[in-house]
């Protein structure tokens, strides 16, 4: 079993048994972005679970994604809990909308994953006053260990998907 | 719909100081909390048969309470978790009971919220690896409710122009209400102001958007309509409950949208529907107030206004002592104190019996001067139908809805 990878004061922990995760950070350390796609019904999900939400299908391939997408929704953590992270605050956690599969198979449905906002470095947090609802963001990969590394957003200069929304202070 | 509707009582009703120091053992806490709410009821040894609790590996079994006491259980459970427990359990209690398994059923959550484990990552829970599903956002830094709960209070501001000042008048109605609440940690009036210049936790939650951390015990007990006659206090009957309804995908809920719908949505047919009433026949409301945004939140998804208008409707006066239906008249757990919703629930029964313990001299016998300035009375006259909008998360909720005997 691989050694928890210490991360800002965390143990991540990946045991050689996790069915859902390896692969899926095993291929961020190759850094491509890859989600599972099911084989019967052909939808990706994520996060990368057992059986398909849509038909319950077991079966599935893992199929790689632009890493494109816009910001949903965010938040800006000005009180850290962990203290690992109270040298970086305040900084922003973001819900990404990626590209591929928006309002499929209802209206309602995305993938949306859940990352840091950072610099092009993958590592440097972004300046928390640039975070915005509808600014357009791109995967960047934080090597952490030989088997794993953290998919984080970075913002490009894309146009603005819909309207663009701050926390007005 | 299946419906017990008026076949299940709150018979008895108890809890421990609120504080942050307790000194002593989620036990010793338990112990004290079930045997004020079996006083309450009027009941002895031999009369509660049945027991349950909730918590996360952060209190006391049961059956050891039940123990300590030297009640003999025909039926216990210990049920993981957290908000949105205290509805379930009521009504598994009242399935338990109804099956034949066991009589009299006390419920109880029992935490030392503030010296032992608090919200979040620190403490003892800091110590444990991240792992499963907790990696997709724990490594992110977001791991307590706050930070957990707060996109989805982002992207409601975006979607319906929900503001920070419409929200912060859910801290302002539940601290004038703390304020005739002797047992509340928390008893100063706040204003708008106060709430939206207090320092920023994870925006856009102010420190005095979220709620208190706390050592406390609280106990209800639940029985069949049949004995609930012979007993003591007034009864409160059970119209109808909902338990732990979902969203779609909530492992992880930010898949299925509009991620500003929470589990109401689901809840709110079941328990309207078993009780067969309206929003508009509610007298009294229990909200979850671990912030005050999901206040709001359960507000409109329940019905009392509609969705997306959430932030009026707090902002109106409706919702504080004297308005059309307060919420949280004990201040709730922004104010009083947090006990995992159970405390809402206790309230509301308080408030049908006629018997809030406020600060009129002649409450415990029902007399009350519903004056509402700072030091007074919290008791809402001729309150005769409660509802208790239980949550534990955006897509997982509970609900109570509870009349008068």
């Amino acid at each position: 079993m691989p050694e928890p990878v210490q991360y800002r004061g965390m143990s991540l922990l990946i045991p050689d048994n996790d069915s859902e995760w390896k692969e899926y950070f095993a291929h961020a350390r190759q850094h491509t972005l890859m989600l599972r796609a099911c084989n019967a019904c052909h939808l990706m999900r994520y996060p990368p679970t057992h059986a398909c939400p849509w038909c319950m299908e077991l079966g599935w391939t893992w199929k790689e994604v632009s890493g494109r997408g816009t910001i949903y929704s965010y938040e800006t953590v000005v009180h850290a809990i962990q203290p690992g992270f109270k040298d970086v605050t305040p900084y922003s956690v973001v819900l990404v909308e990626l590209d591929e599969q928006r309002g499929k198979p209802t209206p309602d449905e995305a993938l949306r994953i859940i990352a840091n906002l950072v610099k092009s470095d993958g590592t440097t947090m972004e300046d928390a006053k640039n975070v915005a609802i509808g600014k357009r963001v791109r995967v960047v990969f934080h090597d952490l260990a030989p088997h794993m590394a953290l998919p984080q957003f970075m913002l490009t200069d894309e146009s603005p998907q819909g309207r663009v929304w701050q926390l007005p202070e | 719909m299946k419906s017990l509707k008026d076949k299940y009582c709150i018979v008895g009703v108890g809890e421990t100081e609120y504080s942050r120091n307790s000194g002593r053992t989620t036990r010793a806490m338990a112990v004290d909390a079930i045997r004020k709410a079996m006083l309450d009821a009027g009941l002895g040894r031999g009369d509660v048969d049945g027991m349950m609790s909730y918590q996360s590996g952060d209190s006391t079994p049961a059956n050891w309470v039940a123990s300590d006491l030297g009640l003999r259980l025909n039926f216990y459970m210990d049920v993981f978790g957290g908000g949105s427990s205290t509805e379930a359990l009521i009504g598994l209690a009242m399935g338990a009971i109804e099956t034949g398994m066991c009589n009299t059923v006390a419920l109880f959550r029992s935490m030392n919220g503030y010296t032992e484990f608090r919200i979040g990552g620190t403490g003892a829970r800091a110590a444990q690896p991240v792992r499963s599903l907790d990696l997709a956002q724990v490594p992110f830094g977001m791991r307590s409710a706050g930070q957990n709960f707060a996109l989805t209070f982002m992207r409601h501001m975006y979607e319906y122009g929900t503001t920070s000042e419409q929200v912060a008048h859910v801290r302002v109605a539940h601290s004038k209400h703390a304020s005739q609440n002797p047992k509340a940690t928390q008893k100063e009036r706040v204003t708008v102001q106060d709430v939206v210049g207090s320092r920023w936790i994870v925006k856009p939650l102010h420190l005095l958007d979220c709620c208190l951390e706390t050592d406390n015990a609280t106990a209800l007990i639940v029985t069949s309509a049949e004995r609930a006659r012979d007993l003591k206090a007034r009864p409160v009957y059970v119209m109808g409950v909902a338990g732990r309804v979902n969203k779609p995908r909530t492992d992880f809920h930010w898949a299925h949208g509009p991620i500003t719908r929470v589990a109401g949505h689901y809840a709110k047919d079941i328990v309207f529907g078993q009780a067969g009433i309206d929003p508009e026949d509610v007298d009294v409301t229990g909200s979850y107030d671990a912030f005050t945004f999901t206040t709001m939140l359960q507000l409109e998804e329940y019905g009392f206004c509609k969705k997306g208008e959430g932030g009026q409707y707090v902002s109106s006066g409706m919702i504080e002592l004297g308005g059309k239906r307060p919420n949280n008249t004990s201040g709730g757990h922004l104010c009083e104190g947090y006990t995992h919703g159970m405390s809402m629930v206790i309230e509301n029964v308080r408030q049908l019996r006629g018997t809030v313990d406020d600060y009129c001299p002649g409450a415990a016998k029902g007399e009350h001067s519903y004056d509402y300035a700072p030091g007074r009375c919290r008791q809402v006259r001729d309150a005769e139908i409660t509802m208790n909008l239980g949550w534990a998360m955006p897509p997982t909720g509970s609900a109570l809805i509870m009349r008068r005997g």
